[in-house]
Order: structure tokens, then C-alpha cells, then sequence
């Protein structure tokens, strides 16, 4: 039976080729994804990014009507880059001045523009404390 | 108190690298006696842990918050069961339960095994012995849940959106299942070491990695059905880093509890399995790591800690030394058959595999990509949601057909002919349900489409392979048809069983399908008496009223419910304002039509001062069926894991007397 003797091998072979050939269609196809990036690694960059900063007040406008407006600075850092951002669309519950965000959007003339509906607030640590409740 | 705890673990450590030294030793140079005595050392470290364990549990329950733990994680005002969950609601609870199920689960397999495989037991013992070890260092050296401070008057609490009934079970679950995977993995490793290669370890593991499985499955479905009812965004899955850390040992054991039919049955893929089980116990650990060390953005960005890289040296070490003992076993892991053809029920479990791994490496390379450009190209580029779309949709589709095509298909050699036959059924329901579908109106989405006629094929097969089974039960004399339908089952609890989660899979499909591929989207700006349309839907916001309760101030706007001509009642979406926490979380409104499996998912995203609300609606069809998937799929699971002594006994038999499998 020499037919027999290594079809295990061409089917993994094959199978293995097929899975390649699917990654390298979507990578011609999609591109990748987008760069992250801190607030004070911001300047100049053209294209989509995404952007992980923390929010500085004072937080105006409107998300639903001209868009919310905000600063973002970079996390833990000693950066004092602040880039102006304006956003529109659902804005999560856990938004507010101090917190942690990510935004998908592009610089135009000075500020980031997101995209609607991008924003991700990160949780506060799970069952972590508030930093003003902590005692340590 | 502290200290009580902190000895306890301290003698954890002990007994866990007793476990592991002794028991290599004594496994090494044969000596029983003292391979029996490192076997007592691991049931003791259970003991002990569990000692540490109560110690940390009183402390919660007294709200002693000269712990630190207890400080952090809960407040005086905090309800009872809420206060229990705090134990693995911190990392060091978290890493004291992944010990105390770990020690537990080990003492436990290794007890029960013992009689019937004492020369693989003898290996065994020290890998356990090795893992307990790691995490008893890590609780006595680097993280201790019993640090101990000046208490304050009251604890920070916990977020409220975590405090909530899914929370008491989601987490762990989540845990049975990481850590559940150990168990295979060691009784792997056991018997790589140990040299017998025969099958019992498959045999000792089984019960262990069904269950780990299907606490895992569970366990996400809880944590995706929170996330949909309680967290408001209108989704129940976002491909987060820390949610795809359950997926992928999820997928790597489903592949291994595939592939292990085809080594029981035909001796075949011996190293793939080994490989499978120690791919989805790292992947346990990486799971970890991931949730635990805040190396990657995700939207649960756990406390940042020091227990990163001795999670990310462990796992480094457990790769490399597991694959090395695999290497050097190879020539002892030959298969006695070989694949015969490409088109039998072997090549269909293999390509079950490949493309359940495919989906697995996938994942993870999505997830650990932007570590990797951060570390090439200085860096990190995020894949968003249509990265994994697009991979689940070109692996996932053809691994839900082949759902149907791999338990009907002949073993060894299937004929055009035979398939023919066996699949004309599947194939007409399909290509009908298909056609029907697309005069319906569901070509608006083809991965849509593709798997609703995908799911009708499946089905048709289970439904068929139950008929069929029946009816043969029937004829052998069963009194009554509902006679011949349970002794099916109880007969045959892994195949039916199976057949029953395979249900469950397709019913999740359907709901996945349903709810992403044909949902539809409306928002608008309402004031009082004004009303929207989505779909035939029409929702009329009536009024907004405002309630204090104990902690938090709730809004609620109450909107009319009309769907036609028809009154569905009224629906209330608002906002919650905890004013300790200083927090605002959503209280999204849901109507579900039991008939349909629609869902209505109504968002009152901002309410305005004068009483304005912006509303985002959704329109889901048939997401109810994901969490009907949850309660079959919990049954399938019950049913293959039932204990069945006739099993186990013909299995046992068949693996001593025979030693190779029969090649039947």
C-alpha cells in the first residue's frame, strides 16, 4: 500500500498550507491592525491610531451633539504631553476625569479626532481600591 | 490569625516540594515506600492549603481589615456572599484558590488512580508536586493574601458592577477549568516520564478533562451573559486579551478531547495528543498571566503586579522542559497505524483539530501581537475586532460542518458511495433551509447564511444519529420508545452526550449568527412624548423617574413598547449613581421574546438635565439561543460525565489485557 503510507503527512501538510494561505489573505486583505500609542508619542503621526492616555478635564460638550472634548495624558509617565481630543457617540459608564481610556482616531490639525463609538475605559483594577479610599 | 495562614502556606511549600523531590527520587530508583510517603505529602499540602484557605475566609467573614486583603477587596457595608467572593476577587485570593482546586484536585486523582496505575502514580505525583510548588512559592514569597497593616475603620469595597450574582460563579468556574487542565497535563508528563505510554493516563483523565472543559465553557457563557445584561454595552463578547485567555485553553482541550477518541480507538496521534495537553495547560497558565499581570491593554486591567514575570519564567520553564521530555520520548510514541485515507473519520477529527488549533494560534497571535511589534518595531499595533471576525469565520464555519460529517463518516476508509448515502438527508435540509433562508431575506449577510445552513446540516445529523439509535434500541426489545431513547444514552453517555454538546455548539452558531450578522441599530435624541421606530418596533419614552436607595441614585426612563399593532408593555432603561463610589453605571433595558429569541436592548446613553434622552437600541435576533446553548451544552456535559462503571471497567480491561487499543 504506497498510496497509504504518508497520507497523514500530506494532510497535515496541506492543512498547514491552508491555514497559511488564510493568514496571508487577510493580511493582503486587512492590513493589520493599528499602531497604540501614548499621548506624548502622538505628535506627527498621520493615519489611524489608537490612543491610550488618561483623561484631564475639564470634559465639555456634547457626545451626541459636536462631540465631547477632553485631554488625554500618557499613563504613569512623567510626559506632560497633553493632546486635545474630541469624540462623539456612547460614551462608557466608567468615563470621567483621572480614569484610564483608549480611543481610535486620527490627529487633524492639532487634535485627535476619534472615531464614534471607540472609547474603552478601562475598569478600575477588578475589586481594587479607589486611590483616594486607599489607606496605604 | 496572619500567622496561622502564613505557616500554612509556609508548609504547603514544604510538603509541595516533598511531593516533588522525594516523589522523582523514590520514582527514579523504585523505592515504594517512599513514593507512597511523597503521595501523603500531596494530600497533605491539600489539608494545609486548605487550612491557609479558612483562615482567609474567617478573616473576610469578620471583616478583619488588619488584613490588607480583606482592606482592599471589601467594605463593612458589603452583603455576605459578596464579602466570600472577595476571595478570589483580589490576586492573591485568586492564586490562594488556583493552589487550594490545584492541591485538591491532585490529591484527589492521584487517590483514586493509585490501585490500578501505581507505576504511572509514581510520576505523576511529582509533577503535581512541581506546580503546587510554584504557586506556594508565590504565595509565600511574593504575594501573600496575609500581609497585615494597621486596620482602617472600613475597606475600599468592591466595584459595584462586580457586585452581582454572576460574579459568585463566573470566576471560579473559570478557575476549575484553568486549573482543572492540570490534572491531564500531569498524568501526561507522569506518563512520558515514567515510560508506560500505553493508555491509561487518557483513561485516569478523562472524567478530569471533561469537567475542566466544560467549567471553562461554562464559565465564559456566565461571563459573556454578565457582560450582556449587566456591563450595557449591547455586546457579550469584545475579543479582550483577557476573555480570549479563557478561550484558547477552551479550544486547545476541546481538540484534545477530540483526538483522544482516535489514539483510544486506533492508537493514532500519540504525540499530537501529548502536545495538545501541554499546549492547553500553558495556555492555562498564560490565561494567568495574562489577567493577572496588566501587560496588555484590555478593558479589564487587573491590578499591575510583581507576580508577571515569575508567571511568564514558569511558563517559559514548563514549555521548554515539557517538549524536551516529549523529544526524548519520541521513539516510544510511534503509532502502530497509520491514516489509511484522507477521507475517514480519522482525517475528520484531524482536520477538527487543525482547525480548532488554527483558530487557537489565531487568537493568540492576535493577543500577543502588540508585545511582539512593541518588541520589533518598536511598536505596538493593536488587531481589532475584524482580525478575529474574519479568523473565526474561516475556521469556525468549516469546523461547525465538519460537526456533522465527522461522527457519521466511516473509519479507516469512507467510499464516495457510503458518503453519499449517509449524507443525502443532511445536505437536502440544508441546501432547503438555505434557500428558504436567502427568500427570506438572510443573503444581507454570506457568513451569516453560510452558517445557519451550516447548523441545519448538523442538526440534521444529530437528529438522525438519535433517531437512528432509538429505533435500533426498539428493535433489541426496549418497552417503550421513551425506554429505547433513555437506554440510548445511558448506554453510549460519551457518544450521545456529545452528540448533545455538538446541539449545543450549533444552537450557539445560530444565536452567534443571529445576533451579529443580522442585528440592526437605531439611536435617537427623545424628549418626552416623542417616539422612535426600529424594525417594526416602536418605542414611545413616556416619562423619567428618579429613586434613592441604599447606596445609589437610580433613573429610570419608561418607554411604551409597541411592535406592529401590537402592545408589548413598557420597558425601563436608565442609569445607577453610586454616590460612595462615585460611579455611574448603565441599567441597560431588555424585552425577550420567549417564541423568537429576540431581544429589544434598549440604552438610555445620556439623560440631559431637562429630561432629553439619547437612546441606542438594538435589535438582536436570536441571542436568546446563546444562553439556551449554555443549558444544553451544561447537559451534554452531565451526561458524558456521569459516572458509568461499565465504561471504565471495559476501558481498564481493554488497556491492560490488550495494551494497544483495538484497532476496530
Amino acid at each position: 500500500m504506497a498510496r497509504s503510507a504518508n497520507p497523514a503527512r500530506l494532510v497535515i501538510a496541506l492543512s498547514v498550507a491552508a491555514v497559511l494561505a488564510v493568514f496571508l489573505l487577510y493580511t493582503s486583505i486587512a492590513g493589520g491592525g493599528n499602531p497604540s500609542l501614548a499621548p506624548s508619542e502622538l505628535a506627527g503621526r498621520s493615519g489611524t491610531v489608537q490612543l491610550a492616555g488618561v483623561v484631564v478635564g475639564p470634559v465639555r460638550g456634547d457626545a451626541h451633539a459636536g462631540g465631547l472634548r477632553f485631554q488625554l495624558k500618557d499613563i504613569g509617565g512623567q510626559a506632560t504631553t497633553k493632546v486635545a481630543v474630541r469624540y462623539s457617540g456612547s460614551v462608557p459608564d466608567l468615563f470621567k476625569v483621572g480614569r484610564d481610556i483608549v480611543v481610535d482616531g486620527r490627529l487633524e490639525r492639532g487634535t485627535f479626532v476619534a472615531e464614534p463609538g471607540s472609547m474603552i475605559t478601562k475598569c478600575p483594577s477588578k475589586y481594587a481600591p479607589k486611590k483616594s479610599g486607599d489607606s496605604a | 490569625m496572619p500567622e496561622l495562614g502564613r505557616a500554612a502556606l509556609l508548609v504547603t511549600l514544604g510538603l509541595a516540594t516533598y511531593a516533588l523531590v522525594a516523589g522523582a527520587y523514590a520514582a527514579h530508583f523504585g523505592r515504594r515506600r517512599l513514593a507512597r510517603s511523597a503521595q501523603n505529602a500531596l494530600v497533605a499540602s491539600f489539608v494545609s492549603t486548605a487550612v491557609g484557605a479558612a483562615v482567609l475566609v474567617s478573616a473576610l467573614l469578620r471583616n478583619d481589615f488588619s488584613f490588607e486583603y480583606v482592606a482592599r477587596t471589601t467594605s463593612r457595608a458589603l452583603p455576605t456572599s459578596y464579602t466570600l467572593s472577595a476571595f478570589w476577587g483580589g490576586q492573591e485570593g485568586s492564586l490562594l484558590l488556583w493552589l487550594l482546586v490545584l492541591t485538591g484536585f491532585g490529591a484527589a486523582a492521584v487517590t483514586l488512580n493509585r490501585a490500578w496505575a501505581r507505576d504511572l502514580i509514581v510520576w505523576v505525583v511529582p509533577v503535581f508536586g512541581a506546580v503546587s510548588m510554584f504557586f506556594a512559592f508565590l504565595l509565600v514569597a511574593v504575594a501573600s493574601p496575609f500581609a497585615t497593616q494597621a486596620a482602617p475603620m472600613d475597606g475600599a469595597g468592591m466595584t459595584p458592577s462586580l457586585q452581582n450574582p454572576y460574579m459568585l460563579a463566573h470566576p471560579p468556574l473559570l478557575y476549575l477549568g484553568y486549573v482543572g487542565l492540570t490534572v491531564p497535563f500531569a498524568f501526561a508528563i507522569g506518563a512520558l516520564l515514567s515510560g508506560k505510554l500505553d493508555e491509561r493516563w487518557l483513561i485516569a483523565t478523562r472524567r478530569w478533562t471533561l469537567f475542566a472543559w466544560a467549567a471553562l465553557g461554562v464559565g465564559q457563557l456566565l461571563g459573556s451573559h454578565w457582560a450582556y445584561v449587566e456591563v450595557g454595552w449591547g455586546g457579550y463578547y469584545a475579543w479582550d486579551p483577557v476573555e480570549n485567555a479563557a478561550l484558547m485553553p477552551w479550544l486547545a482541550a476541546t481538540a484534545f478531547l477530540h483526538s483522544v477518541m482516535i489514539q483510544e480507538k486506533r492508537g493514532m496521534l500519540k504525540v499530537w495528543n501529548v502536545l495538545l495537553v501541554i499546549i492547553a495547560f500553558s495556555l492555562a497558565l498564560f490565561g494567568t498571566f495574562l489577567t493577572r499581570s496588566g501587560v496588555v491593554n484590555s478593558i479589564h486591567s487587573f491590578t499591575q503586579s510583581s507576580i508577571g514575570p515569575w508567571f511568564l519564567a514558569f511558563i517559559a520553564v514548563t514549555v521548554a522542559a515539557s517538549l524536551s521530555i516529549v523529544f526524548w520520548r519520541l521513539p516510544k510514541l510511534r503509532s502502530p497505524t497509520k491514516l489509511e485515507s484522507a477521507v475517514s473519520r480519522e482525517a475528520a477529527f484531524l482536520y477538527n483539530n487543525l482547525l480548532l488549533l488554527a483558530l487557537c494560534l489565531a487568537i493568540l497571535w492576535g493577543v500577543v501581537y502588540p508585545m511582539l511589534s512593541e518588541a520589533v518595531r518598536g511598536e505596538a499595533v493593536v488587531l481589532g475586532r475584524s482580525y478575529y471576525d474574519f479568523f473565526l469565520r474561516a475556521f469556525g464555519l468549516p469546523l461547525l460542518l465538519l460537526m456533522g460529517i465527522g461522527p457519521l463518516i466511516a473509519w479507516r476508509r469512507a467510499s464516495f458511495r457510503s458518503l453519499a448515502t449517509t449524507f443525502r438527508w443532511p445536505t437536502i435540509v440544508a441546501l432547503v433551509t438555505g434557500v428558504v433562508l436567502l427568500v427570506l431575506g438572510a443573503g444581507s449577510s454570506i457568513p451569516g447564511l453560510v452558517a445557519y445552513t451550516f447548523s441545519a446540516f448538523v442538526l440534521t445529523t444529530i437528529v438522525m444519529e438519535f433517531a437512528r439509535g432509538t429505533r435500533a434500541r426498539k428493535a433489541l426489545g426496549a418497552s417503550s420508545w421513551v425506554g429505547a431513547f433513555t437506554s440510548l444514552i445511558t448506554r453510549n453517555r460519551r457518544r450521545y452526550g456529545g452528540y448533545v454538546v455538538h446541539a449545543a455548539i450549533v444552537l450557539f452558531a445560530i444565536g452567534v449568527a443571529g445576533s451579529s450578522a443580522f442585528d440592526s441599530v437605531a439611536e435617537a435624541k427623545l424628549a418626552r412624548g416623542e417616539s422612535m421606530r426600529i424594525g417594526d418596533y416602536t418605542l414611545l419614552y413616556r416619562s423619567l423617574n428618579e429613586r434613592e436607595t441604599a447606596n445609589a441614585t437610580q433613573i429610570r426612563a419608561k418607554l411604551d413598547v409597541r411592535r406592529g399593532d401590537r402592545d408589548l408593555g413598557s420597558l425601563e432603561a436608565g442609569k445607577n449613581a453610586y454616590t460612595i463610589e462615585q460611579q455611574v453605571s448603565n441599567e441597560v433595558g431588555i424585552r425577550s421574546d420567549k417564541l423568537t429569541g429576540e431581544d429589544l436592548f434598549v440604552i438610555a446613553e445620556q439623560i440631559d438635565p431637562n429630561g432629553t434622552v439619547y437612546f441606542r437600541v438594538f435589535v438582536k435576533p436570536l441571542v436568546n439561543l446563546i444562553w439556551l446553548a449554555g443549558l444544553v451544552f451544561l447537559l451534554g456535559s452531565v451526561i458524558t460525565l456521569w459516572p458509568d462503571g461499565r465504561e471504565q471497567r471495559r476501558l481498564v480491561a481493554r488497556a491492560s489485557t490488550v495494551g494497544l487499543p483495538a484497532t476496530r
